[in-house]
This record gives structure tokens, C-alpha cells and sequence, in this order.
């Protein structure tokens, strides 16, 4: 269940559950909801991070930890548990982690205890900015998206123009100068190993900025490519849906053609099945499960009804909640009422509408038909409406039938929450 | 009453056949559109009545025709006509200014008082987009999505709204409303033209849209 958290800290009042903010965030937001958690100042946490940062690169790793591992205020999970479900960001994160030892492990040999722990904590902290945009959410992307493209420098690689391609290539060439100097001073006081290493970073670095139009364009056209083939994938599936539902339904009704109810009757619930189809998309065809919420419950009064009476059903479901004993119970009740209705009263439409509020659920079955004297009903009848009344009281629910000959009968349903909703 | 002046916008031939067989000799058809600048421009030329107003079409859809004509001083009223049984499309043109919303599956001679009320400046509103409305509205949603767009502090739906709305929803008439309430069917009447009102100015960004709009035009 994806939890929101508010958009600021309250100061001392510390609040749970620790999430990371998505309204407050310079990078991830992890700031902003530790405060939260803690009930102190943001600026206090930033601080905190920033100052622990050069503590051997400590702040750094804590803060792409947190960014990995706290959940974003709305989602429902967080980067480390979306990774670790996909195998292919899994293994593009694994192999990132072992390229980083191996790195480490190569600069450790030539024994810079200086800059040792910098280097682990940068070095391991590029990996989970790796890790962080493989695992981001689509709307996380989009933020992540905006930074880079604010940034000084990166943030030009996309524009176009001489002012930009100034931007990109000064500080390119500078920086590939820098790394050449740097390099250059092998042997000096530093030993091999640090110029050589610094230096080829900063040419990188240097080379990549002059590089990134490019590369950008390459990443950009793979994605398009990705999303061309999920658009032909999708087609397919609606192709497929479309042929065997809607035209095996259109050749029962040119067959049926001469039958006015058959046509109205198959007419219905393929409309019925298809706009569910478009507009549902947790709806699952199965049909042979029973239905977990109260709307899907009167959905398949709904359904039945038509197909079973040829009766129109105008079905109006405000809220929904999950379906229990009594919501059962309720819908039974409900569906006995529609039946009725559908039966008896000679009218071609039943309305339903069913209403969850925090302490009752209603449910209205009303016709316009021939409505009946609820003193003289026929016996049958009577048993009827008794059997909704014990379905409902059974779970502590009421009935209440309101009928006039020649206007039409009301069946009003209410049953009582049976765990009590904020 | 004369008739009312109507325009048909669809951009399915066979639906505005459909429609123009279905009302003919109670309505004045002035014109009929499958597209949306051509909708404008006839609209425009002709100011009918009424507008029956398809939600979904390409190029910006029914929306689009709507936000173009309201924008003008024009005195058009629309009536939304779809299939499509989205929330937030129904709620998006209602809010964009049409006084009324109608299945395609509506009987003739619904459709035809539906037409003649809106076009005496009464609201329309089908057990369906009732139930959308109070989704909306809905105070204590744990799941509502249409909460966003609606600001629930500013506008409240009162309990007599409510009531009217909930009676809507369960298929009764304005009529039924009236008797069932005890009041007249002019009272009913406000009631529902409040609650557009409500859900047509209900955001704050949309107010400071709606008002910045006016200004520029």
C-alpha cells in the first residue's frame, strides 16, 4: 500500500513511517524525510549530511544508502526492492559493483591511503547513482530528468546552437588539457599512480561532456525503439481482444437478426464487456472468481440481469470497499431486489445505485413499472422480499421497500460497516 | 416554444445519422461537424441553440470545441454526448463548460427533453455523471481519484445537494425529486445548476485560470 507523507516536518513531533519526501527534495528527498521521521529541520539533516560527508566520504555513502533503500512517499516500493525484482537491473547493478571493486582493489595495491577512502565512497556512490536511475519510478525519472538537465554543462549537451556548443566544448577542451598536465607529472612527489589516475578521470570526464550530444542521441533513439516495439506489442493484444470478443459477437448478431431481443441482448453485453475492457484496466476476465469489492459485486448484477431479463440496468456505484460477509450479504439482498424488479415489474430499466460512505453501505434497486400494495402482496412475492429482508438483518442490515401501484417500487438497502473506516 | 436549434458534433457518420433520425420533427437541425475547427468555425457562424457534443473525437475532442466557443461571446449551450464512461473525461467537460451529460445509448424522446431543457437553460444531469459528481465531491474518499480535481475545502456540496444528487443517481426524475422532497421542481432545478457551478469553478488554479482567460480575451 503506497503511503504519502506530509510535505513538512513538524518540529519535535516525530512522525512515522520513514519515507522519502517527494514535494521537499534537492536529489532524492531523503533529507527531507529523515526530517520528517525525526521531527527536526531539514536544514539540520542537510547539514548533518554535508558535514559527514568529508568524514572519509561517510554522508555520501549514508545518503545514497537511504536514497536506495527508503521507499518515495507514494510508491510502494522502494529502488533496492524494483531492482532486485528485475533481473536484468540486478545483474547491470552487480557487475557495476564488482567493476568498482576491481578499480579499488587496483588503486589499494599501489597503497594511497590518502585519498583510499574518498575514492571507495565516490566510487561506490557513482554505482548507486547508477543503481538509483535503473530502479527509479517513471514519475522519480522524470524529477531525476529535470536535475541533469539543470545542471551546468550536462544540461547543455541537448541544445543546439553556437552558444551552447561553446558551453559544451570550452570546458571540454580544458578539462582534457587539465588531464594531460595532470598526467604529465608522473614520477613527481605523488608517485605513479594518483596523477595517472586523476588525471585519465578528468580526461574522461573532459572527453565525455564534448562526447555527450551523441551519446544522448543513442540512448534516445534505443528508448524510442523500446517504446515503438511495447506500441506494436499492445497493438497486437487489442487486435487480438477485438477479434474475439467484438466480431464473434457481431456474427451472433447478424445471425440473430431477425430476434429484436437477441440482438439488444448481445448488443449489451459485448458493450458492456468491452468498455470495461477500455476503461478497467485491473478488470480481470476471469470470470469465474468471485469478485473481492462491492462494485464488482453489483457489476455482475449488472451483467446478469441484462443478459438473463433483457432488461436495461442503470448500475451507479459512488466509492468501493472491499467485500466482506456483509457486503455479500447486501449485494445478495440486491441482486434478489433487481431480479424482482426485472421479473415482475414490467419496466425496461432497473436502476441500481449503491453508495459507500465511512459507517454504511446503501444500495437502491428502483423501477418505474407497475409497482405493487405492499399489504395484499401475492405470497410468492412476500417470500421474496422476506428472503432480502433476512439477508440483510442477519448481518444487522435494513430494508425498506416503497412501492406505488402504476409509479413503481424502491427497495432501499442499508448495512452497516462492519469494521469501522476512518 | 419553437424548436430548438441544434448542431451536431461526431465524428462517426453513422452515430449523427443515427441522432438526426432520432429527433427529427422535434428540433431544428442546423448543422453537423466531424471534425473539430470545422465544428468551430459552423458554430460560430450559426450559434445554434444547442450543441450535442461527442467527448471523444481526434484533434482535442469535444474539448477542444468547447474551450474554443466558450471563449467567444457567443451564446451556445452544450450538451456532452459519449460513450466513453471515463470520470475524468465526463468531469473534465463539465468543467469546461457543458450543462449537461447524456449516454449514447438514450432513448429518442429522452435525448429530445434532455435537448429541450438544456436549451431553456436548465442543467442535465444522468444518474451516471450524478454518481461521478458525488465520487468527486466525496469527503472521505480513502480511493477517490477524482479528489484532485476537485478542492474540497473551497466548494463543499451542501446536504440538500447531496440528497438531490444521490435521488439522481437512483434513477429518479426532477418530477420524482420534487414530490419526493417536498419541494418544487424549480428548486430541484437550482439545486443541480449550483452543483455544476461548484464543479465548474471548484479549483483554485482552475478560478485563476478561468479568471486569467477572461482577462486576456
Amino acid at each position: 500500500m503506497p503511503v504519502t507523507i506530509s510535505s513538512k516536518p513538524t518540529l519535535g513531533v516525530p512522525l512515522r513511517p520513514l519515507r522519502r519526501s517527494r514535494t521537499d527534495c534537492i536529489l532524492g528527498g531523503v533529507c527531507a524525510g529523515i526530517a520528517i521521521r525525526l521531527g527536526l529541520r531539514e536544514r539540520t539533516i542537510r547539514i548533518a549530511f554535508s558535514v559527514s560527508a568529508f568524514v572519509f566520504g561517510l554522508g555520501l555513502l549514508l545518503y545514497v544508502a537511504s536514497w536506495i533503500f527508503m521507499t518515495r512517499s507514494g510508491e510502494d516500493q522502494s529502488i533496492g526492492q524494483r531492482i532486485s525484482h528485475q533481473h536484468r537491473d540486478t545483474r547491470i547493478v552487480l557487475l557495476a559493483v564488482i567493476v568498482a571493486l576491481g578499480l579499488l582493489l587496483a588503486v589499494h595495491s599501489f597503497a594511497l591511503q590518502r585519498v583510499g577512502s574518498f575514492a571507495w565512497a565516490i566510487l561506490f556512490s557513482f554505482v548507486a547513482v547508477l543503481a538509483v536511475w535503473r530502479g527509479a519510478s517513471q514519475d522519480e525519472r522524470v524529477h531525476l530528468q529535470a536535475l541533469l538537465n539543470a545542471a551546468p554543462v550536462v544540461g547543455t549537451a541537448s541544445a543546439r546552437g553556437w552558444k551552447a556548443i561553446a558551453l559544451r566544448i570550452i570546458p571540454g577542451v580544458i578539462l582534457i588539457v587539465v588531464g594531460l598536465r595532470i598526467m604529465n607529472k608522473i614520477g613527481g612527489i605523488w608517485g605513479a599512480a594518483v596523477p595517472a589516475l586523476i588525471g585519465a578521470m578528468v580526461l574522461i570526464v573532459g572527453a565525455l561532456i564534448i562526447l555527450a550530444p551523441w551519446w544522448l542521441q543513442t540512448v534516445r533513439d534505443l528508448s524510442s525503439e523500446r517504446r515503438e516495439r511495447v506500441r506494436i506489442e499492445e497493438r497486437a493484444s487489442m487486435v487480438a481482444h477485438i477479434h474475439d470478443s467484438v466480431l464473434q459477437t457481431l456474427t451472433l448478431i447478424e445471425r440473430a437478426a431477425g430476434s429484436e431481443v437477441d440482438v439488444v441482448r448481445l448488443a449489451r453485453a459485448q458493450e458492456r464487456e468491452l468498455r470495461q475492457w477500455l476503461f478497467d484496466p485491473n478488470f480481470d476476465s476471469d470470470s469465474s472468481k468471485a469478485p473481492e469489492s462491492f462494485a464488482a459485486l453489483l457489476g455482475t448484477i449488472e451483467r446478469d440481469v441484462e443478459s438473463d431479463y433483457g432488461v436495461k440496468v442503470e448500475l451507479v456505484v459512488v466509492g468501493d470497499c472491499s467485500a466482506d460477509e456483509g457486503v455479500r450479504a447486501l449485494a445478495a439482498a440486491g441482486r434478489e431486489a433487481a431480479i424482482n424488479a426485472a421479473k415482475w415489474s414490467g419496466a425496461s430499466m432497473v436502476s441500481i445505485f449503491g453508495e459507500v460512505e465511512p459507517a454504511t453501505i446503501s444500495l437502491f434497486v428502483r423501477d418505474t413499472g407497475s409497482g405493487f400494495d405492499l399489504a395484499s402482496v401475492a405470497s410468492d412475492r412476500q417470500g421474496i422480499a422476506l428472503s432480502i429482508r433476512q439477508r440483510m438483518s442477519q448481518y444487522g442490515g435494513k430494508t425498506s421497500i416503497h412501492s406505488m401501484i402504476g409509479a413503481g417500487t424502491e427497495i432501499q438497502l442499508k448495512m452497516p460497516r462492519s469494521v469501522a473506516h476512518p | 416554444m419553437n424548436q430548438p436549434r441544434v448542431f451536431l458534433v461526431d465524428d462517426h457518420e453513422l452515430i449523427r445519422s443515427g441522432i438526426r433520425t432520432e429527433l427529427s420533427g422535434s428540433v431544428e437541425i442546423v448543422g453537423e461537424a466531424d471534425q473539430v475547427d470545422a465544428a468551430i468555425e459552423m458554430i460560430l457562424e450559426r450559434s445554434p441553440d444547442v450543441v450535442l457534443l461527442d467527448v471523444h473525437m481526434p484533434n482535442g475532442g469535444g474539448l477542444a470545441v468547447l474551450k474554443a466557443v466558450t471563449q467567444t461571446p457567443c451564446p451556445v449551450r452544450f450538451l456532452a454526448l459519449s460513450v466513453s464512461d471515463a470520470a475524468e473525461d465526463v468531469i473534465a467537460i463539465i468543467r469546461a463548460g457543458a450543462r449537461g451529460y447524456v449516454t449514447k445509448n438514450i432513448l429518442g424522446p429522452d435525448l429530445t427533453d434532455a435537448i429541450y431543457r438544456i436549451a431553456a437553460g436548465d442543467v442535465v444531469f444522468s444518474p451516471r455523471l450524478a454518481g461521478f459528481v458525488l465520487d468527486a465531491f466525496a469527503s472521505t474518499g480513502e480511493s477517490a481519484p477524482l479528489m484532485e480535481l476537485v478542492d474540497v475545502e473551497l466548494d463543499q456540496l451542501t446536504p440538500r445537494e447531496r440528497q438531490v444528487l444521490r435521488l439522481i443517481a437512483r434513477g429518479y426524475t426532477y418530477k420524482d425529486i420534487a414530490t419526493e422532497l417536498s419541494i418544487s421542481s424549480k428548486t430541484v432545478e437550482s439545486h443541480v445548476s449550483s452543483v455544476l457551478r461548484k464543479l465548474q469553478l471548484s479549483n483554485r488554479h482552475q478560478l485563476t485560470n478561468w479568471a486569467s482567460e477572461r482577462h486576456l480575451s
